[in-house]
């Protein structure tokens, strides 16, 4: 690409040309502003030649021709460094400039980043830039260091209205007016000089002038002179067509009155002297000067004589300090001129001359330390390698150079190192390299914030055009020149910035970024006072929970002030204040099931299910009575909830508040319609049309007169929600909508209970919610998310099934409601803890219920009493009473459904009261649920029956801890040891035992000591224990006899009071309700049948304590135990016996041998029939085979202790008894009578064998030696068939030592 | 002198997935917007890299940037990240993550 075409040649070409200074007298000022010019501007258009064609010689004898030429004119007085501040006013201007006719829309959304990538690259960078660029290029034109800014030529201009204008002419030259550029030797004061005449025609004819005009070439020499005359235009003013002056653009007037007094004859006038001062006289000049100046250079410096006398000077010199500035070097000196030849030839177009110039006072200037003039030398010459587009590498190190330099000056290299880099930018943008330009770009910042700022923006372009693409940079650049932008008050730039910065960082998950743009850019909005724009912006920083305290409440400080001042309320969809947590959404309606108590619905759905399964009716029954009917009414929306008519839709939603501050929030409440039934297919089409058809949505809003003043900022398919958001509140008069206030503390989450009651029948649809934040921003939430998008998306049919339509509610005309509670329910309570308690039964409604059914969860805990429980008193009624007469038995169902009596009417005022029984019956925290149903006595309503669900959470501590050991009575049948530990679970609790009661007619209860011996106290302070003892014993007869009593009362069990007898009153009767019926539970819970006679020997036994705590003394505590324990014995065998045998006995047996006779005692546990064979064994090694064999068979008393290693210890001592014994009894005894019996015994009865041993000598006998053979016949109806039943079976006798001793 | 260290892990499509500051200097009001600002920036500068290297490390480490140029630590780093039950673009909250970070950053800095 030729470098002259590329925008930084063509700037070159109209920044590095001669200079013509020009004087000027008043009068020729006058003149030309009637054409609103001043005479400068007035010529400025003809000074810029395209196509000049001069032939140019230089220093070589072949000359080119110069086609591009260009003139820059200057009066004297602005021939000088512009002061700094008036630089500075100067580009705050032309920013500030550029900001007013910014015309883009500020108020539309930032562009999509890829847009912006596709678009053109001119159009991406703001066009001021160029203009701004100029201007502070211009900031640092006139220094003394560069020769191009000196002035070539000097034009005086006299006017023919000026008296002696001879005179004047000289008197302009006056040194005391020219340039210090002039006058302190920085350049050569003998510059050429022309004179101008100009002679204004309206002013009469110009013969005088030129008549003058030969004055003047008399004066002035021939060459050196010219006419001109102006504003030949006669009266009339001249439209330009194409107005020459228009793309100067001077600020003063509007372009069309420009040059209204010169016509064509002025116009080529100007253009002949401006030609003729170029071609003619600056050029030839110019070109004179290179040539000489290039002989002088030649002579002095050129070659290697001269090289070496430079150097050796320049040594001499080395000690002179550094020169920041060009003073040391005057225009005579040889750097001066060298420097001159250099820019002449530059500006002559001759750049190889040029560049061999500055190349050689290059190194002067460098070994000088004359760092300005090197950096400006430096400067050269990158850019005539440029223009040469010879050696890249070298043209940037040389701008770098020179901009390192200028840099390393300081403050006073400032301003010249911007214009250098700025010329390097343009240098590397020639070349593409975006990245590179935007870094310099970054280095002329300044601290000034106003020039980085513009700087700055600059730089992100370049990133944005540099490949690929620097996104990241873009946006941080552009954040940075914003903010710089902001505090500058250019606020428009601000925005500008911010908005191109806001679509690079559309989205960002970046949290402080994306708060920061949105921040700034909605501060700038407000402003400007475009505080919708800026609310939009303002709303995406709400959500700043990451942000310290002190700038959550700026933002909310600030998003509020602009909402304020924008004087309206706005509705947001999703405001970001407070957060809704939308899964914590909770509805509860009341269909056909009702609710006690709000915590009644956080029970599973499924809890109830079970619990109700009993009660209700079977589903193809319920079917044809509502639902059907329903369908009927409906059949579209047979998959809605259903609600009663005047009964609330409770609904819970947690609002948190992400920041650190306190927020208020008012008037939260729900969104919801209410079409009736009537009109069911009109509304239930604009319902679902709504969001499809948005135009007429749209219109709707237009056409709504009340809401004029709200302000919607939302895209379409939200503006629709809000639309119809809208139209829905102002309808309340089908239902009635709760309203809440709250103030959120910092951090704080709310569950919101916001209500709907309708008010008549029809389709209710929930919609969303909405709040009022902070009093002036109205925020809405729609529950179905992405409202709009997934109905339009998925059509009619599918939304149906969206999840929204949890929120739609079919409302069925108003119906009975029962409302209960049990009164007095602890919520607290010892194991144990028994209480009489009433259920409260309310029905609001006119129309009775019937058919009442209850049933509870925990039997154990809640147990159904009676009607007539309900005025007793308690704990006395626990008492046993004298007259027992038999219980009624209570309607409960198989399936623990308890049913009321029919004639109960629970209506209006009438309330019904049922006792309750509590008891807590394990520790733990138990979640009680209590169901009741109820059908409507009215046929006609949309639903045939309810239920009333109740529920209680309750935390039951452990009061006392039982636990036991049973053994077998030895040497009795049919009685048992207990070993019981009670110990105190309280934690400060002292209770005292009452009363030990057996339930059930099978076992009685006896203490193996007096209480006071065991139990002196009386009563356990927390955590302690103590062991008692005591003996159970069956009562049980045979099945055949108690089998009439046990039916009719099934719980009579025995006491045993553990109090002296005196201190408290008659016992309590566990036998009666409502122990017995807990007692019953208890049973159930624990899987035992109450069926008796078990073959196994398994000690089922229902043990009640009654106790009390002392400091809790009304209440009355029952323990229920079940022992449940099988003893090996039992389980091995059915067979039991005893042997009862004397100790000892006194023979003389002198007289005869002694016989001895005892008993065996025989009992069969079992269910079965058993046939017993005992035989007698003399023979000690037949025994002791068998034992072998059957050992792990064994049966007996022996092995009653649980623990194994005791059955060892036992089984090794009687080895070693036996053995030791065997040799002297040998046949010491035997066994008179039969040495076999048989006998058969019945189901759970004993019977007695007498038998006879005679014995010959005196000593110790082993009764043992005998053998238990039985056989079970099973019955027919046998129950417990699963169970594993031992039909037969071998026992060895035990031990039993008999001592004979002879009597004296 | 006291310095402070923004460190930010940034997964695919930028989405910062983990931050700390580490370092003893005084939390200054703004530190952490100018440390986003910058850190985001600097992802051009990753993603110039990742396009002018073919080697997969680096192709990798996009997926995983650390801001320090502590080799072992960015191993370390993307061992963590490389894990296959990693959901691209969800934060990392581990604590234990984030003490042994600002361990590290002790040690280092």
């Amino acid at each position: 690409m030729d470098p002259v075409k590329t925008p930084l040649g063509k700037m070159l070409l109209e920044e590095i040309t001669p200079v013509v200074m020009v004087l000027r007298t008043p009068l020729v000022e006058e003149s030309c502003l009637k054409n609103s010019l001043s005479f400068i501007e007035m010529l400025s258009p003809f000074c810029d030649f395209n196509n000049i064609d001069v032939p140019v010689r230089t220093s070589s004898d072949q000359p080119y021709r110069l086609q591009k030429f260009k003139l820059r004119l200057f009066y004297e007085s602005d021939i000088k460094q512009p002061n700094i501040m008036v630089a500075k006013e100067r580009l705050k201007q032309v920013i500030t400039e550029a900001g007013e006719k910014d015309r883009s829309d500020l108020s539309t959304d930032p562009p999509d980043i890829s847009n912006v990538l596709e678009s053109f690259k001119s159009e991406i960078s703001p066009s001021w830039f160029e203009i701004f660029n100029k201007e502070l290029v211009r900031t640092v034109s006139f220094s003394e260091h560069e020769a191009f800014d000196h002035p070539v030529a000097c034009v005086s201009v006299v006017s023919s209205k000026d008296e002696q204008p001879i005179n004047k002419f000289v008197d302009l030259f006056n040194t005391n007016k020219l340039p210090s550029l002039l006058n302190d030797g920085a350049m050569d004061p003998k510059i050429l000089k022309h004179y101008v005449l100009v002679h204004d025609n309206k002013d009469g004819p110009s013969e005088k002038a030129t008549k003058i005009l030969t004055e003047m070439k008399n004066t002035f020499g021939f060459n050196g002179c010219h006419l001109l005359c102006i504003n030949s235009s006669q009266d009339e003013q001249i439209e330009h067509q194409d107005n020459p002056w228009a793309p100067y653009n001077f600020d003063s007037s509007p372009s069309q009155n420009l040059g209204r007094y010169l016509n064509i004859d002025d116009f080529n006038e100007i253009k002949d002297l401006i030609q003729e001062l170029s071609s003619k006289h600056i050029i030839p000049y110019m070109e004179q000067k290179v040539r000489v100046l290039n002989q002088q250079v030649s002579a002095t410096r050129k070659g290697f004589r001269n090289q070496i006398k430079n150097l050796w000077w320049r040594k001499g010199k080395e000690d002179t300090p550094d020169s920041s500035n060009g003073s040391m070097y005057t225009y005579s000196s040889v750097e001066s001129q060298i420097r001159v030849l250099g820019d002449y030839a530059f500006m002559l177009g001759d750049y190889e001359l040029a560049l061999s110039n500055y190349r050689l006072v290059s190194t002067d200037y460098k070994i000088d330390k004359a760092w300005k003039c090197y950096a400006g030398v430096q400067e050269m010459m990158g850019l005539t390698y440029f223009m040469l587009d010879q050696s890249r590498k070298e043209a940037e190190y040389c701008m770098e150079n020179a901009f390192n330099t200028y840099l390393k000056l300081g403050s006073s290299g400032r301003q010249n190192a911007t214009r250098c880099g700025l010329w390097w930018i343009e240098m590397l943008k020639t070349k593409d390299q975006f990245k590179e330009a935007a870094s310099v770009y970054f280095r002329i910042c300044s601290e000034e914030l106003l020039h980085s700022a513009v700087m700055l923006e600059q730089a992100s372009y370049c990133y944005l055009l540099s490949q690929p693409p620097m996104l990241h940079k873009y946006g941080f650049h552009l954040i940075l020149s914003g903010d710089r932008y902001k505090k500058c008050d250019q606020i428009k730039h601000a925005i500008r910035t911010y908005r191109n910065a806001v679509s690079v960082y559309k989205g960002t998950p970046w949290s402080y970024i994306k708060d920061h743009v949105h921040f700034h850019i909605g501060q700038c909005y407000g402003f400007l006072g475009m505080y919708d724009v800026g609310v939009t912006h303002m709303l995406e920083v709400l959500d700043c929970s990451h942000q310290s305290k002190a700038t959550q409440e700026l933002f909310l400080r600030d998003f509020l002030q602009i909402v304020q001042k924008a004087g309206k309320s706005f509705e947001v969809l999703r405001l970001q204040l407070p957060v809704i947590n939308i899964s914590s959404l909770k509805i509860d309606f009341e269909d056909h099931r009702t609710y006690a108590s709000p915590g009644s619905t956080s029970v599973k759905e499924s809890v109830w299910c079970s619990l109700e399964e009993e009660m209700i009716p079977s589903l193809p029954n319920a079917r044809t009575n509502w639902l059907e009917l329903q369908s009927k009414l409906l059949p579209k929306y047979k998959e809605s909830n259903i609600c009663v008519a005047g009964e609330a839709i409770k609904i819970a939603i947690e609002f948190k508040n992400p920041l650190e501050i306190p927020i208020s929030i008012s008037s939260v409440s729900l969104i919801c319609e209410l079409s009736a039934t009537s009109d069911e297919t009109n509304s239930g089409d604009h319902n679902f049309n709504v969001d499809t058809d948005v135009s007429c949505s749209t219109s709707g809003i237009g056409n709504n007169e009340e809401h004029k003043n709200l302000s919607i900022i939302l895209t379409t398919a939200n503006l629709v929600f809000l639309a119809h958001c809208r139209e829905i509140i102002s309808d309340t008069s089908s239902f009635s909508l709760s309203e809440v206030n709250i103030s959120l503390g910092g951090g704080e989450a709310y569950l919101v209970q916001l209500t709907v009651t309708p008010k008549v029948e029809g389709i209710l649809n929930i919609v969303g919610v909405r709040w009022n934040l902070s009093g002036s921003v109205v925020g809405f939430y729609s529950f179905g998310t992405n409202y709009g998008k997934k109905k339009i998306a998925k059509g009619r049919r599918k939304a149906k099934q969206s999840p929204g339509n949890c929120l739609k509610f079919m409302v069925i005309k108003s119906l009975p409601k029962l409302e209960g509670f049990i009164r007095a329910l602890p919520e607290k309570a010892y194991a144990g803890h028994l209480q009489h308690l009433v259920l409260e039964l309310r029905n609001q409604s006119e129309f009775s219920v019937k058919n009442l059914k209850m049933k509870t969860s925990h039997p154990r805990f809640l147990n159904i009493g009676k009607q007539e429980d309900l005025d007793l008193e308690f704990p006395a009624c626990l008492e046993k009473k004298t007259n027992v007469s038999p219980p009624a038995n209570p309607k409960i169902a198989s399936n623990g459904v308890f049913l009321f009596p029919e004639d109960l009417s629970v209506q209006g005022e009438n309330l019904l009261l049922w006792p309750l029984w509590f008891r807590a019956a394990v520790p733990g925290n138990i979640s009680l649920q209590v169901v009741i149903y109820y059908e409507m006595g009215d046929l006609s309503s949309g639903m045939r029956y309810r239920t009333l669900r109740m529920h209680y959470n309750l935390q039951v501590l452990p009061s006392l801890d039982v636990s036991f050991k049973i053994s077998p009575y030895p040497s009795r049948l049919q009685e048992f040891l207990v070993h019981m530990d009670i110990v105190n679970k309280t934690d400060s609790e002292s209770i005292q035992v009452n009363q030990l009661s057996t339930i059930g007619s099978h076992w009685e209860i006896s203490l193996l000591q007096p209480i006071d011996a065991i139990f002196p106290s009386q009563s356990l302070i927390a955590g302690q224990a103590f062991s008692c003892f005591f003996v159970l014993k069956s009562c049980r007869k045979s099945s055949s006899t108690g089998e009439s009593t046990s039916s009719l009362f099934p719980h009579i069990g025995s006491n045993v009071s553990l109090v002296p007898d005196g201190s408290k009153g008659a016992p309590f009767d566990t036998s009666n309700s409502p122990l017995a019926d807990f007692h019953e539970c208890e049973r159930l819970q624990h899987g035992i049948s109450n069926q008796v006679g078990n073959n196994r020997m398994t000690i089922k036994c229902g043990v009640c304590f009654l106790y009390s705590a002392v400091s809790v003394k009304p209440y009355n505590f029952v323990l229920i135990t079940l022992f449940n324990q099988s003893c090996n014995t039992a389980s091995t065998s059915p067979i039991s016996w005893v042997v009862d045998a004397p100790r000892t006995r006194h023979h003389d047996f002198s007289t005869s041998f002694c016989e001895i006779n005892f008993r065996m005692t025989i009992y069969n546990s079992s269910n079965a029939r058993a046939s017993i064979v005992i035989k007698t064994l003399d023979s000690t090694s037949v025994s002791d085979q068998l034992r072998d064999e059957t050992s792990g068979n064994q049966v007996g008393w022996h092995a009653m202790s649980l623990a194994k290693d005791i059955k060892l210890e036992s089984d090794a001592l009687r080895n070693h008894v036996r053995k030791s014994l065997l040799p002297e009894s040998v046949s010491a005894f035997i066994w008179s009578g039969s040495s076999s019996t048989r006998v058969q015994l019945k189901p759970l009865s004993t019977t007695e064998i007498p038998l006879q041993i005679c014995v010959f000598s005196p000593g110790l006998y082993d009764l043992s030696n005998y053998v238990l053979n039985w056989n079970l016949q099973p019955v027919d109806d046998h129950e417990n068939v699963g169970e594993r039943i031992q039909s037969s079976g071998t026992s060895l006798g035990y031990p039993c030592y008999l001592t004979v001793l002879p009597s004296d | 002198m006291a310095t402070t260290a923004c460190f930010i892990i940034v997964s695919r499509n930028d989405i910062p997935i983990y931050e700390a500051e580490v370092g003893s200097a005084t939390k200054r009001e703004d530190a952490a917007q100018t440390h986003q600002f910058i850190l985001h920036a600097a992802l051009d500068i990753v993603q110039d890299l990742a396009w002018t290297t073919s080697a997969i490390l680096v192709t990798e480490m996009l997926n995983a940037f650390s801001f320090f140029i502590l080799t072992n630590k960015k191993y370390w780093l993307l061992q963590t990240l490389l894990n296959p039950l990693y959901l691209p673009g969800s934060r990392i909250v581990s604590s234990h993550f984030d003490t042994k970070v600002r361990a590290l950053a002790r040690k280092y800095l």
